[in-house]
């Protein structure tokens, strides 16, 4: 099998593989709908010099569109790539954190173990945390009492990580907030501020 | 209870296609490419088809919330014809680039704004077993392509030379950015309440009566999926947030320049994308392919075979023409939801006036973060406390597809799984790293092994 699903590899070269051919797929049928109405449309740019003009209302254009912009803009950017990279990370955690949650619940019910070894679901939920060996092996007396604890555990270990990562991220915020930097109307005010300042004194 | 009938070991489009199809059971690459190419052109369809009901359905909508009729004439009783009339039409008018555009660039932009928005559809599941690639990251999948819509939008900002574009591309790019924060945060809520990042798996495990829905979960579920609908309609670029083409300021914003056939590709980008967003709200909140009631569930239980039921998931013990009839059932249940999405948005659009820029990053950075963040931290809480849901389905009974054939041990005395994922340089890595995987190579208590795994760290 050329494509093996059940290995990682195989699955991420297929979901690449996939990608490309629905980029192409998408790009094919954008050309055809243009070429097609290549053979419908008029094609007459230069009817009059002004038709090529940018639209800038009606009025001759002014200058060139390419002014600077505010940096307001790149405050925000800025702000992205802070907050979106911490998002990032948190999904990782939220696979371990829910699992062992899961986990815990079905220990609750006496689900987890069957005789002296984990049940088929409780396998399951270990193997898509990444243990690779969820054989009981020396162990003569497992319970459900055992695996409740220890997923417990691991959820409220996952859950302190997860919290101090928050907290540092809210504190962040906390002071990016507190500095202005969310105000989009921040840089007038100061100016006017600092503009004034000299003239009351 | 219900957990236990469903089953998740959906077989891609791929597999049932030349299953069923063709007769193959170990399909060869071809199949793949062919089973590929067939997925897409169905979701191509999907955007197509849907842009062309959708742009109808706003302007009937649009007429109707302001006390008009809308179109009435094309194709006879309501107008019904009128965006196929409007194709015709944009195929017709000429495509012209401005003479201060950069040309290369000012083509480009829509395939990029159009590309993005379909490849994000791929990892999208429309019903157990409907989707055209399993992605095991699909929620990160579907976030992450669809962003990647916004390039085509500044590039069209950028190349069209005018400054109308370019002050619609800036405000978008801000806009889009500042959204995406929020709408991750309320994203991961229902991926850590599901333990999965595998859309068909959440889709699951929200199998049932209604209750079922993750949106039930806890109260903060609740408010964070209205959160995530406000932010979905804002990275979508719908009004009340759409700035980047605020006919009242900046003419017609980064598509002021485009006209005709390439004009009309961005509309079909953002008609995708809020089909996308509101299908992605179905899924993470609103039950995805479950309707309300469980009829599917009743269906599956009224043909399962009462033998087979015992043994394993109750899709298993049906004759496969009744699994099929169930999923086509679940791909009306999602399309039925991502139009209610849909509708939604335009019912907001016609209704509420257009926020100025300042109010629109206030809401997103001092409104929808703020409160994502709360409902992030309510919820986990909620779960860790094991406090009451009004979910009554066992979420530990579904899994991700790719470890069903991992369920039974299959280690062999020597410690090493034959049928795990295979690490190319497994041996030497394991000796390299002996001090960090000592623990776990030498304990073979499963329960002691996830738990040394995590402290270690």
């Amino acid at each position: 099998m050329l494509l093996a699903e059940s290995t990682a590899l195989g699955s991420s070269i297929g979901a690449v593989a996939t990608l490309a051919l629905f980029v192409t797929i998408g790009l094919v049928f954008l050309f055809v709908n243009l070429l097609v109405g290549r053979f419908v449309r008029p094609h007459n740019p230069d009817a009059h010099p002004e038709k090529g003009d940018i639209y800038e209302c009606g009025e001759p254009t002014i200058g060139s569109s390419f002014v600077q912009f505010d940096l307001r803009f790149y405050v925000v950017a800025l702000l992205f790539i802070i907050f979106d990279v911490e998002v990032a990370f948190f999904f990782p955690w939220a696979t371990v954190f829910g699992k062992s949650e899961q986990l815990s619940e079905m220990a609750q019910v006496e689900q987890a173990v069957k005789g002296n070894e984990l049940s088929a679901d409780a396998k399951r939920l270990y193997r898509e945390m990444g243990v690779r060996d969820t054989s009981v092996g020396a162990v003569s007396d497992l319970t459900n009492e055992d695996v409740y604890t220890s997923s417990k555990m691991l959820a409220r270990i996952t859950l302190i990580d997860i919290g101090v990562f928050f907290a540092v991220l809210i504190l962040g915020f906390a002071y990016v907030w507190k500095r202005g930097d969310l105000d989009w109307v921040k840089a007038v005010t100061e100016q006017r501020r600092l503009a004034r300042l000299p003239a009351d004194e | 209870m219900i957990g236990s009938l469903v089953s998740t070991g959906a077989s891609t489009v791929t597999e049932f296609i030349s299953q069923n199809i063709f007769g193959l059971d170990d399909p060869n690459w071809f199949m793949y490419l062919l089973c590929g190419v067939i997925a897409a052109v169905l979701v191509l369809h999907v955007i197509a088809v849907g842009a062309l009901f959708f742009i109808w359905a706003e302007r009937k909508i649009a007429g109707r919330i302001q006390d008009r009729l809308g179109p009435t004439r094309v194709g006879g009783k309501f107008g019904w014809l009128q965006t196929l009339a409007d194709g015709v039409k944009l195929i017709a008018k000429e495509d012209f680039i401005p003479r201060d555009a950069d040309a290369p660039l000012f083509k480009i932009a829509p395939y990029i704004a159009f590309a993005a928005s379909f490849a994000a559809f791929l990892a999208l599941p429309f019903a157990d077993g409907a989707v055209a690639h399993h992605v095991n990251t699909a929620v990160f999948f579907v976030l992450a392509v669809l962003g990647l819509e916004v390039f085509g939008v500044i590039l069209a900002g950028y190349a069209s030379g005018s400054k109308w574009s370019l002050f619609g591309a800036m405000r978008e790019a801000a806009q889009v950015v500042s959204y995406e924060v929020p709408l991750g945060m309320c994203v991961v809520i229902p991926v850590f309440v599901a333990g999965t990042m595998n859309l068909t798996t959440i889709g699951e495990m929200q199998a049932g009566w209604f209750n079922n829905w993750l949106v039930f979960h806890d109260p903060f579920t609740f408010i964070a999926a209205i959160v995530y609908f406000t932010c979905a309609t804002a990275s979508v670029n719908r009004a009340p947030f759409d700035l980047a083409e605020a006919e009242s300021e900046l003419v017609a914003g980064f598509h002021t320049e485009y006209s005709g056939l390439r004009w009309s590709f961005f509309f079909m980008a953002e008609y995708g994308s809020m089909f996308l967003v509101s299908a992605l709200a179905s899924i993470l909140f609103f039950g995805g392919w479950h309707p309300p009631i469980p009829i599917d569930i009743w269906i599956l239980e009224a043909f399962a075979d009462p033998d087979l039921v015992a043994a394993g998931p109750l899709k298993d013990a049906v004759p496969s023409l009744v699994t099929f009839l169930v999923m086509l059932i679940g791909i009306a249940t999602l399309v039925a939801k991502s139009v209610i999405g849909v509708v939604v948005m335009m019912w907001v659009r016609w209704t509420f006036p257009r926020l100025r820029i300042d109010q629109v990053m206030a809401t997103c950075l001092k409104y929808c973060v703020p409160i994502a963040a709360v409902c992030f931290v309510g919820s986990m809480t909620w779960e860790t406390l094991d406090l009451p849901s009004m979910n009554t389905i066992n979420r530990y009974e579904i899994h991700e597809d790719w470890s069903e054939d991992l369920a039974v041990s299959t280690v062999g005395e020597d410690g090493v799984d034959p049928e795990w994922p295979e690490d190319e340089n497994d041996d030497e890595s394991s000796e390299v790293m002996d001090g960090e995987e000592a623990p776990i190579e030498e304990d073979s208590v499963a329960v002691q092994n996830g738990l040394s795994l995590q402290e270690g760290e």
